[in-house]
Parts: structure tokens; C-alpha cells; sequence
């Protein structure tokens, strides 16, 4: 016997509409990108964390629009760092090996520290490029 | 395997990106600041391995299956690994009594430092006679190991509240940690089993932090017991709606609509299956089509039938208008409604003898 010939299917209800909760997170947006101009200092919001509809995140995506880096990073499923049309903001997913959302971020930085690649792990490849050389 | 964690993750192929994403997530899932990832990741990839006494008491070992075989090797899995597990009769490879020997000598090099974790009630009736472990009681082995523990983690609704065995009529007189230890933080971590990731997560806190998470007047951390199941549930719309499945097979429970009215726990129910879910993010009982039993809460399994609803449900329009206040009463109505209960049972049951058990 299949799944399919179970006879329960979940209807989800009407799709709830935009809760007004977005709109605020622009504000929010702004503030952590001057703060970035001034200091430095990187930041983020956890959109899973908010009480945000399908909708609302729609609406934002919609509203902050498509830059020109999008970054995939594929580590314990597929990750996607795609930068947004206001340089600086990154809109951040974060999928399971099943392709879930697990988490969901903007973060506020020039690089996310995600893509940089961490000194310990560089040390290992000049290692490699060393053992490279050295067959030379 | 000594040495930083990170370490020990690179030689089994998880990189730091790896790492470092998934401690973002787990600091969203524990309600931490999106910086607190960063800090995890950094602390946890530099943590030394805490050692750690694990003590199975009166127990069915559903919450070791919970989380040491909670997915092909996640990253949850390793980090358990990664901890110093100095004792866990289950796991370890020794016995007898070279198992006993590595927990005596666990508790004097690490005294004062190590984490206990205890899964299971402990028995009081006839001096704790009824488990006992190389010879001596589980009341006795945990005063003992609690007595140098930094801190105590109670795996489980049987460590956290008594659970299963301290049902009624509670034969073996079975009382939860909390009813012994006094004098050390103790983490409550109730489920019948537990959700994995509740675990990692203390841990992970714990070597990020160096303490224990907030936690609620049940001792449980807030971060993943703050909410109700129905809080969170995806057919809370439903009920709101006031549509309700009346059987398991009627339209109502083909539609997927709320199971409140077939006996639903979720409303007093708190614990985290609604969002972090079950065999790695798959499903959870309701979104399988059954109420939350409500195994997270103290004494579940004598709240009466999992099939009778937990208050009549009321003209549908009245509940969407006050479906918190529904709730919150409901939950004080069965608890009222539990003690009733409770009084009678312990008033028509005899106390179980030794000599009853060998009938």
C-alpha cells in the first residue's frame, strides 16, 4: 500500500495575508546599515524569530530587491547568501540536507562572515599546495 | 580525541562553515541574539570536552535511542560524541566492574566539573531496592554523583517529573531528581522522549556560556519550552475557525483540522515538537494526524483519557474570541480534574508489596 492512497490531505487555510509587521524591519535595516557605515560593526535580524507570513517575507524580499552576488554554499545542505539591491544587505537561508528551511537572516556586513574563509582553514590549503609543489 | 572540537569535526568531514552554520541555526532556535551563532561557533569549536557522568535509572532507554539515533550522523550525534562521556552503561564497553571503576575515577578527576546527566525516576520504596545498579541503589548512585556534579541535567519526563513510573499507583514510590538534589542547578529536559536538539542545545550553552540556559518554574529551559504546542501549531488556524475533526476518519480529520476535540494536549502542552519537529524536521504527531499527549508535562499519563478533549468545546465565534483564555483555563481545569483523580486512585489502590510483585 502507498502513502498516496491514504485518504488525508491537509488543506492549508487561506494563506493569511500581510500582518504590518515588515515595513518596521526597513527601519530596522537602515539603522544597522548607517551603523555599519560608521563602525564597522556587522549585524543581523533572525527572520525566524519574528512573527512574519509568507506574505510579509514576500513583501520584503520584494521590497529590498536583487543585488549582483548571490553565494551558495553547499555544507550540510544548501545555503544561499544573495545580496540584496542596498549593498550590504544579505538575504541569508539556510536549507537542511532535505532542503527545509532551517533558518532565515538579513544580515548587514560588507562580506557575511560565512563566505570569508577562516585562517586555520586557509593554513590547511597552503599545506595542500605545498604537498602540490613539492611533486612538482 | 582530545584536543578543540573543531578538530575532532574536521577529521569526520565537517567544515567550519559547516560548524558555523549550523550554530547560527541553533542560536535561532534558542531564541539567542543572531550574533550569539558567531560566539557559539567560536566558543564550541575552541571547548575542551566536559566530562560527563550519565545515570540510567528506572527507565525504557527511549531517550538515549531519542538522541543518539536521531538522524545518520548529524552534527547533533557528533557533539554528543564530543563530550567526554566517562559513563553510560548503554554505550560504553565496558562492564561490570571496569565500568563502575571509570565512573569512580570520572567523579575524583573531574569533581566539582562534570556535568551529570540522569535519564529515568529514581525509587524510594523499600530503600531503592526495586533498581539498583552493581549492587547499589539509584537513590544512593545519585547522591553520590550529584554530590560533585557542576550541574545536573534531567533527561526525560521520568528524570524531570517521575513520569511512567511514578504513575499511579507509583509502586516503586518512583520521585524525579529535583525531588532529591537540593544543592546543584539542575536542567529539566522532559519528553517521552525528549527532542535531541533541547539537549545539544544545553550543552551547547553550557560550554558556550559556561552556564545554564533561562529557565521556566518547571525548570525547563524557556527557549524551547516557552511556548505551547498549540501556540505554535500549524492547525491553530483551525481552531481559531472553530473546525474541528470530531473521529479519526470523519471529513474534519481529512481537511487536517484541529484535533483539540479528540482529545488534543497541545493547549497545555509545553514543548518545542511544533516547530523543531521529529526525524530531522520530517513531521511531529499532530501533523501526523494524532493529539499532543502531552508528555512534556508532569504526571501526563494520569491526566485522564489521550482521547477526551480537555474542556467542552464551546460555541465556535466564543472561541476564536477567547481561545487564550480557553487555554489557560482548560489547563487549570484538568489539573483541578487530575488531583480528583489522583486522590481516588491512591484511595482504592493498596500499596504493591514485594510479595505482590512475585504473585
Amino acid at each position: 500500500m502507498s502513502f498516496d492512497s491514504i485518504p488525508i490531505h491537509v488543506v492549508p487555510p487561506g494563506e493569511p495575508g500581510l500582518t504590518g509587521n515588515a515595513p518596521p524591519l526597513l527601519r530596522e535595516l537602515l539603522e544597522m546599515v548607517r551603523r555599519l557605515l560608521e563602525t564597522g560593526e556587522p549585524s543581523a535580524i533572525d527572520l525566524s524569530a519574528l512573527p512574519l507570513t509568507p506574505a510579509d517575507l514576500d513583501w520584503l524580499r520584494d521590497k529590498l530587491g536583487t543585488g549582483e552576488i548571490g553565494v551558495t554554499l553547499q555544507a550540510n545542505g544548501e545555503s544561499t547568501l544573495n545580496e540584496t539591491a542596498c549593498p550590504g544587505v544579505w538575504w541569508v537561508t539556510h536549507h537542511n540536507e532535505q532542503g527545509a528551511v532551517t533558518s532565515q537572516f538579513i544580515e548587514v556586513a560588507f562580506v557575511p562572515d560565512l563566505v570569508k574563509a577562516h585562517p586555520r582553514d586557509v593554513e590547511i590549503g597552503s599545506e595542500y599546495l605545498e604537498l602540490l609543489v613539492s611533486d612538482l | 580525541m582530545q584536543g578543540p572540537l573543531i578538530d575532532t569535526l574536521a577529521r569526520r568531514g565537517v567544515t567550519r562553515r559547516t560548524f558555523l552554520k549550523y550554530c547560527a541555526t541553533l542560536a535561532s532556535m534558542m531564541a539567542l541574539p543572531p550574533t550569539a551563532g558567531r560566539a557559539m561557533a567560536e566558543a564550541m569549536a575552541a571547548a575542551r570536552r566536559p566530562s560527563v557522568i550519565w545515570l540510567p535509572f528506572q527507565e525504557c532507554t527511549g531517550c538515549t535511542e531519542s538522541i543518539t539515533r536521531s538522524h545518520s550522523p548529524t552534527i547533533e550525534g557528533m557533539i554528543f560524541d564530543m563530550i567526554s562521556l566517562d559513563y553510560q552503561e548503554t554505550l560504553m564497553a565496558a562492564a561490570g566492574h571496569q565500568a563502575e571503576e571509570a565512573r569512580q575515577n570520572a567523579m575524583k578527576d573531574n569533581a566539582g566539573k562534570y556535568l551529570l546527566i540522569v535519564d529515568g525516576s529514581i525509587p524510594l520504596g523499600h530503600d531503592g531496592a526495586y533498581s539498583c545498579i552493581g549492587g547499589r541503589s539509584n537513590v544512593d548512585m545519585l547522591k553520590e554523583a550529584a554530590a560533585g556534579a557542576a550541574a545536573v541535567i534531567a533527561v526525560g519526563s521520568c528524570a524531570s517529573f517521575g513520569g511512567i513510573p511514578k504513575a499511579n499507583p507509583n509502586p516503586t514510590g518512583a520521585v524525579s531528581v529535583s525531588d532529591l538534589v537540593k544543592d546543584k542547578p539542575i536542567v529539566n529536559i522532559p519528553g517521552c522522549p525528549p527532542i535531541p536538539v533541547v539537549m545539544t542545545g544545553v550543552l551547547a550553552h553550557y560550554l558556550t556560556f559556561g552556564s545554564l540556559p533561562e529557565l521556566d518554574d518547571k525548570g525547563r529551559p524557556k527557549s524551547f519550552y516557552g511556548n505551547t504546542i498549540h501556540d505554535r501549531c500549524y492547525r491553530r488556524p483551525f481552531y481559531d475557525q472553530g473546525k474541528f475533526a470530531k473521529t479519526f476518519d470523519d471529513e474534519g480529520a481529512r481537511q487536517g483540522w484541529c484535533l483539540f476535540e479528540l482529545g488534543c494536549k497541545g493547549p497545555v502542552t509545553h514543548n518545542a515538537c511544533a516547530t523543531v519537529k521529529w526525524n530531522g524536521g520530517t513531521s511531529w504527531p499532530v501533523e501526523s494526524g494524532h493529539g499532543c499527549l502531552g508528555c512534556s508535562e508532569p504526571d501526563f499519563w494520569d491526566g485522564g483519557s489521550f482521547y477526551k478533549a480537555l474542556s467542552a468545546p464551546a460555541d465556535p465565534l466564543k472561541f476564536a474570541a477567547a481561545a487564550a483564555v480557553v487555554g489557560a483555563g482548560a489547563g487549570v481545569a484538568v489539573s483541578v480534574a487530575n488531583r480528583v483523580k489522583k486522590n481516588t486512585a491512591k484511595a482504592t489502590h493498596e500499596t504493591t508489596t514485594l510479595a505482590d510483585l512475585e504473585k
